[in-house]
């Protein structure tokens, strides 16, 4: 159990990082792996895309690569404000909300893609948060979840298990199995001195 | 937010519909983008204030001002 489940820790956990984040993320999450995973999902018709804990933006704004506008939500105040530098608070393309990942503010139904990543490690209870990613999509529609990967290193689990939540394959098809997706794929992902830091996790609504 | 952001958000506790209330708009806009104002649920009766352009949706437990 990680010692953000405390929503008052987390808050604060978050204030401090968004203060590092864009200077220590690009170590295990760049974007060459962001690039990457944005080529596994199916943007032709996609026009309604949420990014869940969008923090500074940096997935944010790979997604505007592919589509006019990101419906982007996070909890935390001092990450969105980097975000906002980067596009605009309003009126920009990207669409800002403050919001918790396990009890999203979005009607069921309204989503082609759901795209988080660098944010479920920090989640209290990840499957809750998955089922409201099946929610929001539409029938068919594509969810994209980047995770750290369980590392195998034991003195780097003990530090894992302590700080936060990591997972391995097995799990993540646990995890989106019980959320109730649908053809399951996962992808390891890192820079080459370390390349399965990151577990992508690829899956479909229901149709 | 846009007015028409309206249409897709719902109350994170119960889902149902939100209204919006004591919007102000900017004029600058031409899509109708809401600077503040409160949006409230219309089954729970719970409010999520719109700031500086924001909707704060975060359920109250969350909140800054409540001590977690």
């Amino acid at each position: 159990m990680g010692i953000l489940e405390n929503k008052a820790r987390a808050r604060l956990f978050y204030k401090y990082l968004s203060q590092v984040y864009d200077q220590i993320n690009p170590f295990i999450w760049n974007e060459e792996m962001r690039t990457e995973a944005l080529s596994l999902l199916e943007f032709e018709d996609a026009e309604m895309v949420l990014d869940v804990g969008c923090g500074t933006g940096f997935a944010t704004e790979g997604l505007l690569e592919h589509v006019d506008t990101v419906y982007a939500l996070d909890q935390s105040e001092h990450q969105l404000e980097k975000a906002y530098a980067k596009f605009g608070k309003t009126g920009g393309p990207a669409q800002f909300h403050r919001g918790d990942a396990e009890r999203l503010p979005f009607q069921t139904d309204t989503f082609d893609i759901v795209w988080s990543s660098g944010s479920i490690e920090y989640w209290p209870e990840p499957v809750l948060a998955l089922r409201e990613f099946n929610r929001v999509l539409k029938p068919g529609g594509q969810v994209l979840v980047v995770g750290p990967n369980y590392p195998e290193n034991p003195i780097a689990q003990v530090l894992a298990d302590a700080m936060m939540l990591f997972y391995d394959e097995h799990e993540a098809d646990r995890m989106f199995k019980d959320a109730g997706f649908e053809e399951v794929k996962h992808l390891f992902q890192g820079p080459s001195y370390e390349p399965e830091v990151a577990i992508t996790t690829i899956a479909r609504a229901p149709e | 937010m846009k007015e028409s952001l309206l249409e897709i958000l719902c109350c994170p506790l119960d889902k149902n519909d939100l209204e919006l209330e004591d919007a102000e708009y900017d004029d600058s806009s031409e899509d109708s983008e809401i600077l503040s104002g409160t949006l409230v649920c219309t089954a729970c009766g719970e409010r999520y204030p719109i700031e500086d352009g924001i909707p704060n949706l975060l359920p109250p437990d969350m909140r800054e001002e409540s001590p977690a």
